[in-house]
């Protein structure tokens, strides 16, 4: 739940615990109808941690194991993006969400090229839906611009959760005010020593995932 | 055929291939950059290594001349306005090649209204217009029925900081981004600026070994003979700056960097690596180096049309060496970004590019442009017989010109 924090600054984020995940794909779907996102392009992935393809198990016989990573924009408290982009087209709002308008953007793609996370994705042609019509609440994005995860901006301010929160049916990932030590995401990144992607980049994510505590044995 | 004859039917073909990549790029715009190679993977392509290299090659024809002239070296003097005409054809090109690349073009004045200072393009953006106006006044200058010499070495005094930093901003566009290992080198900038000189001093010399071939600019042997032999130091320090980069990368073993580096060493990359090294560093390197092949002017063309390709190959290594591997490359990776047919690609763990027809078209364009640029610049500014000296013996020590 998207607590109420008074009048304290917000910082959202998101713990995406990794134990719970069970790989299904489900915030992905639930985000692409969402944010009316187009054939082609995903803006939240569900990635395999084995080194051989979709869905296949870690490790070496008969140790193998399952594991998943879903990915979508990290919402860098330090914004990779953020810095490069020359016209001031993506912007971090006061409470923590990195934001793209699509008025200002020129697509050059400098921010894809500096995103350590690759989950920028361009418009490259004229953007196909099927079935031919928008869906979701988001505005579409004409051609020629970059979109990513809003952490479903739209959502958020009417005090909703981000769809792929909401959809997930292992209750994986978890959404809150960073700023509040007490929110429930605050206290399980705390708990469970939430762990940031790409940590040595420095570019702090808002987004925590959370261990495995268990092996998941095939 | 006359060779007005032939001047009409280069510039006729240059004039095609204008127009040709014109409408390839109305093509792109109707349709997105869907038309090219490009993907969410290898979000940039051909039009971005051909601004890098075009860039480069821009920088590296003024330092040499304004070097030379601070150096108080008369010997390139006869080639100082063909080296400035190429410097100011090439910085066009590279401009030109960002529009084709950009998403919406006609946005790009919001670089202007609402810029954002940290971004190193939009420091490319000033560096890049305060450089033509620099390479504008300094044709200008030369072009001059009286040079002064006094003028033309305040110019350099000015020019050779900016094309110094032309080159290193190009380097810091890619250097200075924490997600790509391969580009995050401080070597960067230095190497850009040794590739800049290996680059416009080869350009140099093939365009100056072609038009005296074609009779159309008489400079004496010793004077081409000497860019040659200036660029086999150029050439030296642009090959240990590489290597010194890449044994870095290998030898401390940091794994992101060396799994990078090692794509150009034995990766897919090192169809493109190999003969960058041997075929546009040692070659031309041994050609320039060794008196008895200097002598030769078809050597000398080669050397240079040798170290202007390799230097091609370079920045081309530099982009798909960072762009071929992303950091997160767990299955089953980023989407290709297009709608697919079912069975069709649709998924890249790894970046994969080749360069579409409508690209190659755009950018043949834009160099047939270039070539024109210079071919006008020739004809109308370098073959004007150059002025006699300005009398100012105080300012400029023994400041003789070649007599025509």
């Amino acid at each position: 739940m998207a607590e109420n924090n008074g009048n304290k600054k917000k910082k959202w984020g998101m713990a995406v615990d990794l134990d719970r995940c069970v790989g299904c794909w489900t915030c992905a779907v639930a985000c692409k109808q969402e944010n009316n996102v187009p054939m082609g392009l995903w803006w939240n992935r569900v990635l395999t941690r084995g080194e051989d393809g979709l869905d296949m198990p870690e490790g070496e016989y008969p140790h193998l194991e399952m594991g998943y990573m879903p990915l979508a924009c990290q919402h860098c408290e330090d914004a990779p993006c953020l810095k490069v982009c020359p016209t001031r087209a993506t912007y971090k709002r006061e409470d923590g969400i990195v934001l793209i308008d699509y008025d200002k953007c020129i697509g050059c793609r400098y921010c894809m090229a500096a995103c350590p996370y690759g989950v920028r994705v361009f418009n490259w042609g004229k953007p196909k839906r099927i079935p031919d019509f928008d869906y979701g609440r988001v505005e579409p994005r004409p051609k020629g611009v970059v979109e990513k995860c809003t952490f479903c901006v739209h959502r958020v301010d009417e005090g909703l959760d981000p769809a792929c929160v909401v959809s997930c049916p292992a209750q994986a990932r978890i959404f809150g005010d960073l700023n509040d030590p007490e929110s429930v995401v605050s206290v399980a990144v705390r708990d469970r020593g939430g762990e940031r992607l790409l940590e040595d980049k420095g570019t702090k994510p808002q987004v925590f995932y959370l261990r495995r505590r268990r092996r998941r044995a095939l | 055929m006359t060779g007005q004859a032939a001047y009409r039917g280069w510039m006729a073909f240059l004039i095609a291939l204008m127009g040709l990549g014109f409408a390839v790029w109305l093509h792109q715009l109707s349709n997105g950059l869907t038309v090219t190679g490009m993907n969410n993977v290898v979000s940039w392509g051909l039009y971005i290594i051909a601004f890098m290299y075009f860039v480069g090659l821009s920088a590296g024809g003024l330092i040499v001349v304004a070097g030379a002239q601070l150096a108080g070296t008369e010997q390139f003097r006869p080639l100082s306005r063909l080296a400035v005409v190429l410097s100011g054809a090439a910085i066009v090109v590279a401009a030109l090649f960002v529009l084709p690349d950009l998403g919406h073009p006609e946005r790009v004045y919001r670089i202007v209204i609402s810029g954002q200072f940290y971004s190193p393009l939009v420091w490319d953006v000033i560096v890049i217009v305060a450089f033509l106006a620099i390479a504008g006044v300094d044709l200008w200058l030369l072009t001059r029925p009286r040079v002064r010499e006094s003028a033309v070495t305040v110019m350099a005094i000015v020019s050779l900081p900016v094309a110094i930093l032309l080159a290193s901003v190009d380097a810091w566009i890619f250097g200075l981004l924490v997600a790509r290992p391969f580009w995050n080198s401080p070597l960067l900038a230095p190497m850009f600026i040794s590739s800049a000189l290996v680059s416009g001093m080869g350009l140099l010399l093939v365009v100056t070994v072609v038009l005296r071939k074609l009779n159309v600019l008489k400079v004496e042997q010793g004077v081409v003979e000497s860019v040659g032999k200036l660029m086999v130091w150029f050439i030296a320090i642009d090959l240990f700056l590489l290597f010194a980069e890449v044994l870095t990368a290998i030898a401390s073993n940091v794994p992101d960097h060396r799994d990078q580096t090692m794509l150009l060493l034995s990766g897919k990359l090192a169809p493109f690596f190999w003969p960058e090294v041997i075929l546009g560093g040692l070659v031309p390197f041994v050609i320039l180096a060794l008196p008895q092949t200097r002598r030769k002017n078809g050597l000398l063309g080669l050397a240079g049309a040798l170290a202007v390709g390799g230097i091609l190959l370079k920045r081309l290594n530099i982009m798909m060496a960072s762009m071929s591997l992303p950091l997160i490359e767990l299955a089953p990776g980023q989407s290709f970004g297009r709608y697919v047919e079912p069975g069709e690609r649709f998924w890249l763990r790894l970046g994969d590019y080749t360069p579409t027809w409508v690209e190659w078209s755009i950018a043949a364009g834009i160099v047939a442009f270039g070539a024109l640029l210079v071919t006008l610049g020739v004809r109308y500014l370098v073959t004007r017989p150059l002025p006699a000296p300005a009398i100012e013996p105080a300012a400029s020590g023994a400041a003789t010109m070649p007599a025509r």
